[in-house]
């Protein structure tokens, strides 16, 4: 049981450290705002797979990583993907069942609902983002949802 | 094709309702002490460290990059770099001239005046990290933190102008806010006729705006902005940016006035830390305190500033 847990750890632990660095690669100011939120979707991915290796832990910790990258309040990116990872552990046996589509669009729900916690919460602590750039993240991060499924599924077998 | 493989099926509803609330809990808990009491600065401090190394290691291969570009330039380019640097510098120093003139002449003015506004005495050159804080602000990562002395709200400079100020600092980085981010505020004044206001900025790194010009105000296209000093975050008499656009509706009490910032916002590598010159008194003497914008916070007691004017009075 013990070392059935560590091996699943590895994967979830080196794909997290893949999507913070994603997540700070500086891209050209044109693609900039196109950038999808990786991290989140890994936690999403590993809620839904296998809720018992990280689960909420896993999440809240990568929220707080996020806070201190991005220089946010610390606790906004943690309880907006602690609740949304909730929702998502909570969805997952229908998650697993849906079609592609049906999988995206949830996603795309699940990540709308993080971005909108993190939007109440920078409108609540008084330095709210005015562009509505922000709301393409949940596009793009629905529609990247299916490749990196795939990766992470590949893997996980490993 | 997409698929979960995981036989995981266990459904702890309960537990998970349980943690989903603890943790929400402790994410609040913390936003809150963060926001009201500066008591999480310290262990920000000691996690920045811990994310230090990755930032250096995403930064590092386009430093490298660069580094490898320089050393492959052939000499027919440095020749050339060198001839156009020779051609800046003998501008400036002719420049330099005519302003160590200005400066003797502005310091005795200022003393008839007793008022002593303060140009930056000591600087430190940082390098902007090729980091991305968040797309949506107008944040840098500057590889200069505590450990060098830069503290916060300390005014940050470029060639062009003044780029912002420090919004956080970590142990060996620190955070940018640039003039341009939709959260920032500078008091500037028109370098023309000295009419004093202040300079938003808009969440664009190409445009600030300023919203509290009167329709009836003297301000044209061209002018230039400098910092006017009040409120003490920013040393007075440096280039903020220059006024592009003035609308002027009749309807309305207030114009609408845009700025160009004169610092190279969105591609500046090298910016100036500045410490306030010993002895600047605090620049109240214009006008009361009334103009003191919220986001430039008073110099913190630990300054060397302080100890130097407690002594001289």
């Amino acid at each position: 049981m013990m070392r059935d847990e560590r091996i699943r750890r590895l994967p979830m632990v080196l794909s997290a450290l893949g999507a913070l660095t994603l997540a700070i690669v500086p891209l050209p100011a044109l693609v900039d705002p196109f950038r999808p939120d990786f991290l989140v979707l890994v936690v999403f991915y590993w809620s839904i797979e296998s809720p018992r290796a990280g689960g909420l832990t896993f999440a809240f910790v990568a929220g707080l990583c996020l806070d201190i990258i991005k220089g946010a309040v610390l606790g906004q990116h943690a309880l907006a993907l602690t609740l949304m990872a909730a929702w998502a552990t909570n969805l997952r046996l229908r998650l697993r069942v849906f079609s592609v589509l049906s999988q995206s669009l949830t996603i795309f729900a699940l990540l709308t609902g993080y971005q909108f916690i993190l939007f109440w919460i920078d409108g609540a602590t008084g330095n709210p983002v005015t562009s509505l750039g922000r709301w393409l993240a949940p596009v793009i991060g629905a529609l990247i949802w299916p490749a990196l499924v795939g990766l992470l599924s590949r893997l996980h077998e490993r | 094709m997409v698929a979960f493989r995981s036989s995981d099926t266990s459904a702890r509803s309960t537990g998970l309702l349980l943690r989903c609330v603890l943790f929400a809990l402790l994410a609040i808990i913390m936003m809150i002490v963060d926001k009201r009491y500066d008591h999480l600065g310290k262990i920000r401090r000691a996690l920045s460290i811990v994310a230090y190394p990755a930032q250096v290691a995403v930064a590092s291969p386009f430093e490298g990059w660069a580094w490898l570009r320089e050393s492959v330039t052939t000499r027919e380019a440095l020749r050339a770099d060198k001839a156009r640097l020779e051609e800046q510098l003998r501008v400036a120093q002719f420049r330099l001239q005519r302003y160590e003139a200005l400066e003797a002449e502005s310091r005795r003015l200022r003393a008839l005046r007793d008022n002593t506004a303060g140009v930056g005495a000591r600087f430190l050159v940082g390098n902007v990290m090729d980091v991305d804080l968040d797309a949506f602000r107008e944040r840098v990562l500057v590889d200069k933190g505590a450990h060098d002395g830069v503290y916060v709200g300390q005014a940050v400079l470029d060639a062009g102008g003044v780029f912002g100020q420090v919004a956080r600092v970590g142990e060996m980085t620190s955070e940018v806010i640039l003039i341009s981010d939709a959260a920032h505020a500078i008091p500037v004044q028109d370098n023309r006729n000295g009419l004093r206001t202040i300079a938003v900025g808009t969440g664009d790194v190409s445009h600030l705006k300023l919203p509290y010009i009167s329709t009836a105000a003297d301000i044209v296209k061209g002018d230039l902005l400098v910092t006017s000093g009040l409120g003490g975050g920013f040393p007075a008499g440096y280039p903020v940016g220059t006024v592009t656009e003035v609308k002027r509706d009749p309807a309305q009490s207030l114009a609408d006035v845009e700025v160009s910032p004169a610092a190279a916002l969105d591609r500046d590598q090298e910016l100036l830390f500045v410490w306030p010159a010993a002895g600047a008194a605090p620049e109240v003497s214009l006008t009361p305190a009334t103009t003191k914008p919220a986001t430039t916070p008073p110099p913190k007691p630990g300054e060397p500033v302080k100890p130097l004017e407690a002594a001289k009075k």
